[in-house]
C-alpha cells in the first residue's frame, strides 16, 4: 500500500509534465492571438492612420464593431446576410459531395485494398505534400478557356464553345471545395471503417441479413463517430475559406464569409470588424466542435 | 527581313513567370493579420495643420489648396556634401515587380567603391506598408508609396525632409513635380512614375472598339462580357469609375447621394457580368485569361512582357478619355527617417532621375516616368508602346484635366469603404 503513493505521485507528475509542451502550445499560438482578436475588435480606430488601436486592457474594450456586424447581418443594411447564406449553401453542398465520394473510397480502402492499403492510403495522403495553393492554380489552369478540361470536352464535341468555368460560377467554387477538403474527411471515415470487426459482418449475414440490411443496420450505426468527425473536420475550416473563391472566381457574386473577413482585415480601418466577424465565426462554430468531441469521447468510452 | 521578327529587340521582351502574381498569391494568407496585430506606435497627440485642442486631425492636400508639410524638430535635413555610407545595406520598400533589377546593378555598380549592397523588400499595398513602416523595426531607406500617404508620415515624422543638394537630377522631371500641390517645395518627395486608369483589352479576343463606344465605361455592365471582365481590387479605382460612369466629376466625394447610386450600380454590375476583382490584368490580359479589365496603363505597357510566344504586342488594347477627362496619377520616393543610410538613399533618388536610369526602369515596370526628355507622343515611335497602345502614353496636361484620388475625410473614408465590402460581398 505504502509504496504505491509515490509511484502514483510520480505518475502525476510525469502526466503534468507530458501534457507541458500541449499546454504551452496551445497558450502561445492560440490563447494569445485568440486574445489578440478580441483586442483588436474591441479596440478603437487611430484618427489619423485610421488603424486599429487594440484594446489591450478589457476594462477599454467596446461592442461598436459587434453591433456593427449584428446590423450589417439582418435589417435594411443587412448586406452580410446574403453572405451568410450563400456560406451556409456552399459548405452544405460541398460538405454533401465529400461525403459522397468519400464513404465508398474510404470503404474500399479499409475492406478491400489487400496488401495495396498502404499504397493507396498513401496516395490518398499524397496532395497534402503540395500545398493547397498549388493545388488550386493547378485547377486553374486546367478550368481555363483554353485549359486541358476544355480541350477535352470541345475534342469530344460534347460542347461548341468553351465552358467559362471560372467566370464567377458557384459549382465551380463548390467543387474546388470539394477537392480541396475531401481527403479530411476519407481518413476518420477509413479508420472508423477499418475497425468494424469482420465478424460482426459475418455475424450478421449468418443471422439472415441481406447486403444492404447488414450495411443498413451494421456497418452504417458503427460508422458513424468517422462520418461525424468527417463532417467536423471539413465543415469547419470550409466555413472560413476564402482562398478557393479567390482562386477559382475571384468575383463577388460567389463571395463567402471568408472572403469577407479578408477584404475587411486589409482596410486596416475595419480590422475591428474583421475580429469581430471571426469571433462570430468561432461562437458559431463551437457548437458541432462541442458535439463532436462529446461524441467522440464517448465512443471511446464505449469501446 | 521575315514579318515575325521585330527590327529591334522589343524592350518589353517576354519576361517568364511573373514574380508579381505568385508572391501577391502567397502574401494573402496572412499578410493583413500580421499587419493588424503589429505594434504600432501610437499617433494620439499628433497635430497637423488645422488640429484643434488635443484631437489629432490631418490636413488633406488638393490642387486647389496645396500643402507645406511641416518639419519636425529633429527630423532637419541630413548636411549637404556628406561622403556616402560605408559597406551599407541600403533598403528599398516597394510594390513586387516595381523596379527594374538593372537600375539597381548599375547604382550598385556606379557606387562600387563604399561597397554599397542594395536589397529590395515588398509589399502589397500602402496599407500593409503604412503598418509595417510605423511598428518600426525594419530601417528601410527609400519608400515608394502615393502622394496620400505624405500626410500621415510627415505628421508623423515617419519621413526624412530632403536635402535638394544631393539631388541635381530633378530638373530632369516635369516642372509640375519640382513643386507639386501635395508636397509644396518638394521637401519630402521627388516623382516616380505616373500612370491613368482606364480599360485594356486584347483585339483579337474582344470583336469591338470598346473606346469608341459613347460611355466606355458602360462595358463592364455589358451582359455579352459576363465572366470575362474583371475591375481593379482597388476601392478608390472601382468606386471612382463607377462615379465617371454616371456623369460625376468629384472622385472624393463623401455625398450619400452620389455613394447610394455607386452602390445601386456596382450591384447591378456584379449581377450582369459578375466581374472578377484582382489586380493581375497586367498578366491575364496577355495571357488572353481575361478579355477585359480596368486597368493602369503602366500595367498594359507592362503586358507586352507577358504576351504568349508567338502573340504581337499589336493586339494589346488600351483606352483613356482623349479629352484627359479621366484618373490620373503619380507614385513618389521618399526616405525613410527610420533608414541607416540617409546619404546613399538621397544618391539612389538622384540615380533614379537620372535620364537613362528612369528610361531603362520604363522599360520593365511600364510606367512612365515624368521626364522632360521623354516625348509623350513619340513613345510609339520609339518603340516603348505598340499603337494600339498610344492612349497609355501619360501627357502632362492629363495632370490639369484629369481627377486625382485625394485623401479623403474620416467620414467619406468610411462611406468608401462600406461601399467597397458591400460590393465585395456580392451583395
Amino acid at each position: 500500500m505504502s509504496g504505491t503513493a509515490p509511484r502514483d505521485r510520480r505518475r502525476g507528475l510525469l502526466g503534468v509534465a507530458l501534457t507541458l509542451p500541449g499546454a504551452a502550445w496551445l497558450a502561445v499560438f492560440f490563447l494569445v492571438p485568440l486574445y489578440v482578436v478580441v483586442s483588436i475588435s474591441t479596440g478603437t480606430v487611430d484618427p489619423v492612420f485610421r488603424s486599429v488601436v487594440p484594446a489591450w486592457n478589457p476594462a477599454d474594450w467596446r461592442g461598436d464593431q459587434f453591433g456593427y456586424v449584428l446590423s450589417r447581418l439582418t435589417g435594411p443594411d443587412g448586406f452580410f446576410g446574403p453572405v451568410m447564406v450563400r456560406t451556409v449553401v456552399y459548405v452544405l453542398l460541398a460538405v454533401a459531395g465529400c461525403l459522397v465520394v468519400a464513404y465508398p473510397v474510404a470503404w474500399f480502402v479499409a475492406r478491400h485494398s489487400g496488401r495495396r492499403r498502404g499504397l493507396v492510403l498513401a496516395l490518398i495522403v499524397a496532395p497534402f505534400w503540395i500545398s493547397y495553393m498549388m493545388r488550386m492554380l493547378a485547377w486553374v489552369n486546367l478550368l481555363a478557356d483554353d485549359g486541358l478540361v476544355n480541350r477535352l470536352l470541345g475534342g469530344a464535341g460534347l460542347v461548341a464553345d468553351p465552358v467559362t468555368f471560372l467566370s464567377g460560377r458557384p459549382t465551380t467554387v463548390v467543387l474546388g471545395l470539394v477537392y480541396g477538403y475531401v481527403p479530411y474527411m476519407i481518413l476518420p471515415m477509413y479508420a472508423a471503417l477499418d475497425r468494424i470487426s469482420p465478424a460482426l459482418l459475418e455475424a450478421a449475414r449468418d443471422l439472415g441479413a441481406g447486403r444492404f440490411e447488414t450495411f443498413r443496420r451494421v456497418v452504417l450505426p458503427m460508422s458513424v463517430p468517422g462520418v461525424l468527425a468527417g463532417l467536423v473536420l471539413v465543415a469547419l475550416p470550409m466555413t472560413g475559406d476564402y482562398f478557393t473563391n479567390d482562386l477559382l472566381s475571384a468575383s463577388p457574386s460567389t463571395a463567402m464569409l471568408g472572403n469577407l473577413i479578408n477584404t475587411s482585415v486589409a482596410n486596416p480601418s475595419q480590422a475591428g470588424q474583421a475580429g469581430a466577424l471571426v469571433l462570430i465565426l468561432v461562437l458559431a462554430m463551437a457548437a458541432p466542435m462541442l458535439l463532436y468531441v462529446r461524441s467522440s469521447v464517448r465512443s471511446d468510452l464505449a469501446s | 527581313m521575315s514579318a515575325d521578327r521585330r527590327p529591334e529587340p522589343n524592350p518589353f521582351a517576354r519576361r517568364g513567370p511573373s514574380r508579381r502574381g505568385v508572391l501577391g498569391l502567397a502574401a494573402l494568407t496572412g499578410a493583413g493579420l500580421l499587419a493588424g496585430c503589429a505594434r504600432e506606435r501610437p499617433s494620439s497627440g499628433l497635430t497637423a495643420g488645422g488640429g484643434g485642442s488635443g484631437s489629432p486631425t490631418l490636413t488633406a492636400a488638393s490642387p486647389s489648396s496645396p500643402v507645406r508639410w511641416p518639419i519636425l524638430e529633429g527630423n532637419a535635413p541630413i548636411a549637404a556634401g556628406l561622403a556616402p555610407e560605408k559597406d551599407a545595406t541600403l533598403q528599398l520598400y516597394n510594390y513586387v515587380d516595381y523596379i527594374n533589377p538593372d537600375v539597381i546593378k548599375s547604382f550598385e555598380k556606379k557606387y562600387e567603391d563604399t561597397g554599397v549592397k542594395v536589397v529590395v523588400s515588398t509589399f502589397n499595398d500602402t496599407n500593409e506598408s503604412l503598418a509595417k513602416i510605423r511598428a518600426g523595426g525594419s530601417p528601410y531607406d527609400v519608400y515608394f508609396p502615393s502622394y496620400d500617404q505624405i500626410g500621415k508620415l510627415a505628421t508623423a515624422g515617419l519621413v526624412r525632409p530632403l536635402q535638394h543638394a544631393y539631388i541635381p537630377n530633378i530638373t530632369n522631371v516635369w516642372p509640375q513635380f519640382t513643386d507639386p500641390w501635395y508636397d509644396q517645395g518638394w521637401q519630402y518627395t521627388v516623382p516616380y512614375v505616373t500612370y491613368t486608369t482606364g480599360i485594356g483589352w486584347r483585339s483579337d479576343r474582344v470583336n469591338e472598339d470598346i473606346g469608341a463606344r459613347a460611355n466606355p465605361y458602360d462595358v463592364f455592365w455589358d451582359p455579352q462580357y459576363a465572366g470575362r471582365l474583371a475591375v481593379l481590387d482597388d476601392y478608390r479605382e472601382v468606386i471612382s469609375m463607377a462615379i465617371l460612369r454616371a456623369g460625376g466629376t468629384d472622385i472624393n466625394t463623401g455625398d450619400d447621394a452620389v455613394l447610394g447610386k455607386v452602390r445601386e450600380d456596382l450591384a447591378a454590375m456584379a449581377k450582369a457580368t459578375r466581374p472578377q476583382v484582382t489586380i493581375t490584368d497586367y498578366i491575364a490580359i496577355p495571357e488572353g485569361k481575361l478579355d477585359i479589365s480596368q486597368a493602369w496603363s503602366g500595367d498594359m505597357i507592362a503586358a507586352q512582357g507577358y504576351l504568349p510566344k508567338g502573340t504581337d504586342a499589336s493586339v494589346l488594347r488600351y483606352w483613356f478619355p482623349a479629352d484627359g477627362k479621366g484618373m490620373v496619377n503619380n507614385d513618389l520616393m521618399m526616405i525613410l527617417s527610420g533608414g541607416k543610410n540617409p546619404v546613399l538613399a538621397h544618391l539612389f533618388l538622384n540615380h533614379l532621375l537620372d535620364d537613362e536610369v528612369a528610361r531603362e526602369n520604363f522599360t520593365f515596370v511600364g510606367y512612365q516616368p515624368p521626364l522632360n526628355s521623354l516625348d509623350p507622343s513619340r513613345l510609339v515611335a520609339d518603340g516603348y508602346a505598340p499603337q494600339g497602345l498610344a492612349a497609355a502614353t501619360v501627357l502632362p496636361s492629363y495632370f490639369e484635366s484629369g481627377y486625382r484620388s485625394l485623401e479623403l475625410t474620416p467620414e467619406a473614408e468610411g462611406k468608401w469603404q462600406d461601399t467597397w465590402t458591400r460590393f465585395k460581398a456580392g451583395a
